[in-house]
């Protein structure tokens, strides 16, 4: 049951820390309150963003725009990107690539576990 | 076992959050170290034992509930249980699981397994750590959780499919993604090629009958922190027993009978009179003052104390349609009005350590407080 003298961390010290930021108040609102339009494809139509929690540090993480594409024979290539954060319709527009699979199958209603 | 008072670090919330640990406190405080437990070595060892003996037990009663095919026990969906039984077969991976122990006049108790997908990993593994470097460098803890997950990543590496190790939780919730996080950091470690894919934005491809992450690569090996049952709900359910990779999924589905309040009876009837059980069973049988459960329920959620046939204590929530096991009442240990829960982790088949919550009432919930613990 003894520990190690000194635990090493290589991956969740700075990307979780990173969200960790107090709610925006005041003034300038907060989060739940900003009508923010956000699409990730270029053919694609800008829809509002709906992110709404307590934890408004986790928003670049929840709104990462990730590079997608696909492996083909070993080649990596890439179609652009995509947020889970972003409504599907502004996800994919007409770029078929992105729409070759199916999505959002797993996660009712996105509840956590904890 | 002693509660303690003292005085919370000056600094307390700028030192976890350096660490990481985000969801300190909510509208209430979660991470509590305006107190601690301290256990004698002997203690330590009694609950270290009793976890081993717990662990070994579940998978007998594993296997009973699969020789003697009892899943509408369990509501788990005929459909689903050639996954279930493929999974124990072949023995897929699992890292983890915690047991929610009672601890009460040197009686251990067990009140339920957390095996599919537990939290509070990260607090009891690294952040009561920490706080005990700041408190009291010279004392031990029931912990060795972070070096036995790195360990046991590294002893799964060769039982994983050729491929990534993706790790899924579901959005916006930053303790899933920090239990997930944390996870995917110790298999970093243990030298595994891992990617991050949210639960929701797991895609399926129908071609080619494969799970797929967002770069279209095939999911081939998936850590979930996502129950079994909300699996087996979800539109994608289905797709698993279509998948042509045959994805290894941690933890595995034969978890889905040991993370089911249904295995409290099943352990009683297998092992009447332990002494680490309590009476259960799928009625209220012989119970006159008893905890009743739903068989999937999370989080302390719809369950009813009753004592000397009288209502004790009560919460709310949305489960129960699936029906209910019977626990015999087990009060826990009152410490100042304070009521702590152990959670003894199992990590690769062995005792890790431990985290202590503590609630107002008898019922743990989500709004537990963590509190952190100390050998003397």
């Amino acid at each position: 049951m003894k520990k190690s003298k000194t635990i090493t961390l290589v991956l969740i010290t700075s990307a979780l820390a990173s969200c960790h930021k107090e709610q925006q108040s005041g003034a300038s609102g907060s989060w739940d309150q900003k009508k923010v339009y956000m699409r990730s494809d270029t053919t694609a139509s800008y829809t509002r963003t709906h992110y709404h929690s307590g934890v408004a540090g986790a928003l670049l993480w929840y709104y990462a725009f990730r590079p997608y594409g696909r492996y083909n024979n070993g080649r990596y290539d890439h179609a652009g990107y995509y947020s889970g954060g972003l409504h599907t319709r502004s996800n994919t527009g007409t770029n078929s690539t992105k729409s070759a699979i199916v999505r959002g199958g797993f996660g009712r209603g996105g509840s956590s576990v904890s | 076992m002693q509660r303690n008072r003292i005085s919370p670090r000056h600094n307390w919330e700028k030192a976890v959050e350096q660490l990481g640990f985000g969801f300190h406190s909510t509208n209430v405080p979660y991470w509590d170290e305006s107190a601690y437990y301290s256990f004698s070595l002997a203690e330590i060892l009694k609950l270290e034992t009793a976890t081993a003996d717990l662990w070994d037990m579940c998978l007998n009663a594993v296997q009973f509930v699969i020789d003697t095919r009892q899943y509408a026990r369990f509501h788990i969906p005929d459909w689903f249980v050639p996954e279930i039984e493929r999974s124990w077969n072949e023995d897929h991976p699992s890292i983890y699981g915690r047991f929610d122990l009672a601890y009460n006049n040197g009686e251990i108790k067990l009140l339920e397994f957390n095996a599919d997908t537990p939290t509070s990993l990260y607090e009891a593994g690294i952040v009561q750590w920490y706080w005990l470097q700041d408190f009291d460098k010279g004392k031990d803890q029931f912990n060795s959780i972070h070096e036995k997950l790195v360990d046991y990543w590294g002893y799964l590496k060769q039982y994983l499919l050729p491929g990534k190790l993706h790790f899924s939780c579901v959005k916006r919730s930053l303790e899933d993604l920090t239990t997930t996080e944390y996870l995917r950091d110790c298999a970093i470690q243990a030298g595994i090629d891992t990617q991050l894919v949210f639960i929701d934005d797991i895609g399926w491809d129908e071609e080619r009958k494969v799970f797929a992450d967002m770069e279209e690569e095939d999911i081939k090996n998936l850590f979930k922190l996502y129950p079994w049952e909300w699996i087996v709900q979800d539109a994608f359910g289905k797709r698993i027993p279509e998948d042509r990779n045959k994805a290894l999924w941690i933890e595995p589905a034969w978890r889905m009978i040991l993370s089911n309040k249904a295995i409290l009876p099943i352990l009683w009837h297998l092992y009447p009179d332990h002494p680490y059980l309590l009476k259960a069973y799928f009625d209220q049988g012989d119970l006159v003052s008893y905890a009743r459960k739903p068989i999937l329920s999370r989080e302390g959620a719809n369950i009813m104390l009753v004592k000397q046939g009288l209502p004790l204590q009560q919460t709310g929530g949305e489960y129960g349609a699936e029906g209910y096991v019977y626990q015999d009442l087990y009060e826990l240990p009152a410490f100042e009005g304070h009521y702590p829960v152990i959670g003894s982790w199992v990590i690769g088949q062995q005792p890790a350590g431990m985290g202590i919550r503590e609630s107002n009432g008898l019922i743990t919930n989500n709004t537990s407080r963590f509190i952190p613990h100390l050998i003397v």
